[in-house]
């Protein structure tokens, strides 16, 4: 009798034991597909992208002219493009990162205004890329227009005030979620040696947050180069190196997406690629510079 | 609690999958050809095209609920390529093919109408003539003030066509005599981007199919010659280009009695109200 | 000096915060006012009787209702997808992953979140051409293949926030199971998942926000501007940002220009309830453990 009880349990403990062992090894599954899918990602890139090294042809997609008719494949100017836009929206957002976080922690930190301050920014990650491209084209450009008189108003420019509008409340936030924290620990501390809000802010926020710093930048240049929709709708598009803010100019993500309907065997489709890879690349280093700062620095992801 | 959010849940997505995906019940109509004849008709390429497609496949699928015809523009490179890949049944294209493609894909062609291409400005610039060499010039940024040729003091403002289009083909071809256009010119997906472009633009020039000219562009006289399709079937406006419809050999019933209704009396009304020349 | 850089410190902070609140009411404002009076069934339905176009009886011209259609399909469909993926390895990263593989599998998602959409658009492009020409030469671009590339683009959201909302449960609520006996799993079934539910679910619904307003993707796989309400999984389709991009670019006459605006005000009415029912969840979440 007590053989048979005993084999009962033991069978239940085994199947319970069985049940553990698959559902963990359902979720690895689960966890494995999802790290799967990047190298998948990854792997047709490169795949697509090796006759352009296996024939030698790199240099014919690493030119500086756009031009399939006469059989120029170079994506430079767009490469070029991309990078400056980047680089000109981060230095109209990021000032106005310091500035509105300046605001929400220092001279109104508290009160009515703050709450609608985060409120609006917050409102701001929900819009879809395509609204601020849709507004852009039939408010901002007209007014390049008219207001500077060169060009027609699908510019340089216009792409990088409307990213920059784009990309400015994931960095606030960011930046804000940092700050709370270093509020937290050095406020009361500056108020009992008498600094002003905006002194506290400038001289004892905003370095203890050095590292939050660095990442806000890189978290809004991975968000601007990554962008298709607001450059393709508003910057015109020709493939150029931009030689002023008013040119009309094409990112390499616009160039993807315009570029994907020629012949899949013909170079102008394998210089997609090789944008394509360019900007998977670009942004692994973002990702991993961003990785090793937050690592060894307070914050945590 | 939890269960019944989750049976509410599941209510919620069949209910929107028989919303979204209930096909309707059979109703023949008066186009007799595609009596019986159901399925889809997938249609992809020139833009030039796009306006007498929406109508026909607007009257086909009010009377015949069942046949479902998909209109979608793109180029006359995307025409070439998804028919020849088998991407779509139809391609359109607003040029000829060439040799080439008709050897590496098998495709047969169905031209249908006559259309001109057309430089156009904005309807309040004072320019309304220009010579051949003054366009040539002015596409390869030789001429860049509207001064040069007879308009205000402003700059001008060029927009092209992307590299799929057969509209830019014929107009590199036959207008500018396959001279340069500057790398600084504003590149748009269609010829609808085109007008909407240069309709909003006082100092844009571009180019654009004749049908789809009207009232918010204005069409340049080119070396005396008004683009006009009564110019374009008489000979005197050289730039122009025949409208094709194109397969990958045969077509299949269905996409047959397309081509048919586009051929027929019916079709060739819509062809005619959106400013073409029927053949 | 310093009540000058005090001054000049103070004057920047509150012009940013003018500029920018400036910026975003002028766009809602121009939005709704252009977009306001467009908003109605003819809108929705163009000329077809509504009861008709709701059921799919009569196919729908001039209106937004297959695009509606898409974008709700595309939104349940990449969620189907996405959310037990995402859910169940963000279980496994948060409660069995040993500190390699967390450090490795959690570099890799972070690149997947980090890879840019249109490159996700040409993935799910080139898959199709490779089914093409191996095992499927029947292969189209689809509802289903734009629902996959979004469910991948939307997995990293939902795989961080399961892991925050499981890693934020205080360490007494952890020693339940424990003391109670219960095997891991169900452990993490019937304590840990029911006190994290509102953080996932929060994670949920801006996984869905994100799907909504997603154009990049799905440009290359399978939306056009006018193809009517979707009749199977993989079929092509409209959705809502394609059709506000298209008419930015395409509008005919000013009718269609105005519509342009209408879609847009009824895609940003979308995203704007999604976004804000998924701040209010996390919200809810957040009080919960900072009054425990």
């Amino acid at each position: 009798m007590t053989d048979h009880r005993f084999s009962a349990e033991a069978q239940a403990l085994r199947r319970t034991a069985r049940r553990e062992l698959w559902i963990e090894r359902i979720l690895l599954a689960a966890a494995g597909l999802s790290a799967a899918v990047v190298v998948a990602i990854f792997s047709m890139l490169v795949w697509f992208c090796l006759p352009l090294f296996t024939e030698h042809r790199l240099g014919a997609v690493l030119a500086w002219r756009w031009d399939p008719i006469h059989q120029h494949f170079g994506i430079l100017p767009m490469l070029i493009t991309s990078c400056m836009l980047t680089i000109l929206a981060l230095c109209i957002a990021f000032p106005l990162t310091i500035g509105i976080c300046s605001l929400l922690h220092g001279t109104i930190r508290n009160g009515v205004l703050r709450r609608m301050l985060l409120f609006l920014v917050h409102f701001m990650t929900g819009i879809p890329t395509v609204i601020y491209g849709f507004v852009s084209v039939f408010v901002l450009v007209p007014l390049l227009r008219w207001v500077f008189e060169t060009g027609t108003g699908f510019s340089l420019m216009a792409a990088c005030l409307t990213l920059s509008v784009l990309i400015l409340p994931t960095m606030v936030l960011v930046l804000h979620a940092e700050l709370d924290q270093a509020e937290a620990r050095y406020r009361l501390t500056a108020e009992a040696l008498g600094f002003s809000a905006e002194q506290t802010m400038r001289s004892v926020l905003l370095p203890a947050c050095r590292r939050a710093l660095i990442v806000t930048v890189l978290l809004g240049m991975g968000r601007a180069v990554g962008d298709t929709l607001v450059s393709l709708m508003v910057a015109g598009n020709a493939a150029q190196v931009p030689h002023s803010l008013f040119d009309s100019v094409r990112t390499l993500t616009a160039h993807i997406a315009l570029v994907l309907a020629t012949d899949s065997h013909s170079m102008a489709y394998q210089s997609v690629f090789a944008a394509g890879l360019f900007l998977f690349l670009l942004m692994s280093c973002f990702q991993a510079v961003l990785r090793f700062w937050a690592k060894s620095g307070a914050s945590f992801r | 609690m939890k269960r019944s959010l989750f049976w509410m849940c599941c209510g919620v997505v069949m209910v929107l999958l028989v919303l979204g995906f209930g096909a309707g019940p059979a109703v023949s109509g008066a186009l007799d050809a595609f009596k019986g004849l159901e399925g889809t008709v997938q249609i992809a390429g020139g833009t030039a095209h796009i306006p007498v497609m929406n109508d026909a496949a607007k009257a086909i699928m009010t009377a015949h609920p069942k046949i479902r015809i998909l209109v979608e523009g793109g180029g006359t490179g995307i025409g070439v390529q998804k028919v020849g890949e088998g991407l779509v049944d139809i391609g359109n294209t607003g040029r000829a093919l060439t040799d080439q493609e008709v050897a590496k894909y098998g495709l047969k062609s169905f031209p249908f109408a006559l259309d001109g291409v057309a430089v156009v400005v904005h309807p309040s610039n004072p320019v309304s003539n220009l010579t051949a060499k003054q366009v040539q010039d002015i596409f390869s940024g030789v001429i860049t003030r509207w001064k040069d040729v007879g308009g205000n003091d402003a700059p001008i403002h060029l927009f092209t066509r992307d590299e799929a289009s057969g509209t830019r083909e014929v107009f590199w071809e036959k207008a500018l005599k396959k001279g340069s256009v500057a790398p600084s010119a504003n590149v748009v997906g269609s010829n609808g981007a085109m007008k909407v472009a240069v309709s909003q633009d006082k100092d844009a020039i571009g180019y654009a199919g004749i049908g789809h000219v009207d009232a918010s562009v204005k069409g340049i006289v080119l070396d005396g010659v008004a683009p006009t399709q009564e110019n374009a079937l008489n000979g005197s406006y050289p730039v122009t280009r025949k409208l094709y419809m194109n397969t990958k050999g045969e077509p299949k019933p269905l996409v047959k009695a397309f081509i048919d209704y586009i051929l027929s009396p019916e079709g060739i009304e819509i062809v005619k109200k959106h400013g073409y020349l029927p053949l | 000096m310093k009540p000058t850089v005090d001054r000049f410190w103070k004057t920047v902070s509150w012009l940013s915060g003018l500029i920018v609140s400036a910026s975003v009411s002028f766009l809602i404002g121009f939005l709704l006012w252009k977009g306001v009076h467009a908003v109605s069934p003819r809108l929705f339905f163009g000329d077809t009787a509504w009861q008709d176009a709701l059921f799919g009886r009569r196919p729908v011209f001039d209106g937004i209702w297959p695009a509606v259609v898409g974008t709700l399909s595309l939104v349940v469909f990449a969620s189907l997808i996405a959310v037990p993926i995402g859910v169940a390895a963000g279980i496994y990263l948060s409660e069995y992953a040993t500190a390699r593989q967390r450090r490795w599998i959690g570099s890799l998602v972070d690149l997947l979140s980090a890879t840019p959409s249109i490159v996700m658009g040409l993935f799910g492009f080139t898959l199709i051409l490779f089914l093409r020409k191996t095992i499927f030469p029947n292969a189209q671009t689809g509802l289903m293949l734009a629902a996959g590339c979004i469910a991948l683009i939307v997995l990293p959201y939902l795989i961080a926030t399961t892991q925050a909302a499981l890693q934020g449960i205080p360490e007494e609520s952890r020693l339940l199971g424990a003391s109670l006996g219960l095997t891991k799993w169900q452990h993490i079934r019937h304590t840990l998942i029911p006190l994290s539910a509102k953080g996932i679910l929060g994670g949920v619904v801006l996984a869905i926000g994100r799907a909504a307003e997603d154009t990049a993707v799905i440009l290359l796989t399978g939306v056009m501007a006018r193809a009517g309400m979707p009749r199977n999984l993989w079929d092509k389709f409209e959705a809502l940002p394609f059709h506000v991009y298209y008419l930015a670019a395409e509008h005919r006459d000013a009718a269609e220009l105005a519509q342009g605006f209408g879609t847009a005000l009824v895609l940003l009415m979308v995203t704007t309830f999604l976004f804000g029912f998924s701040y209010w969840i996390e919200k809810q979440a957040a009080r919960r453990w900072n009054s425990a």
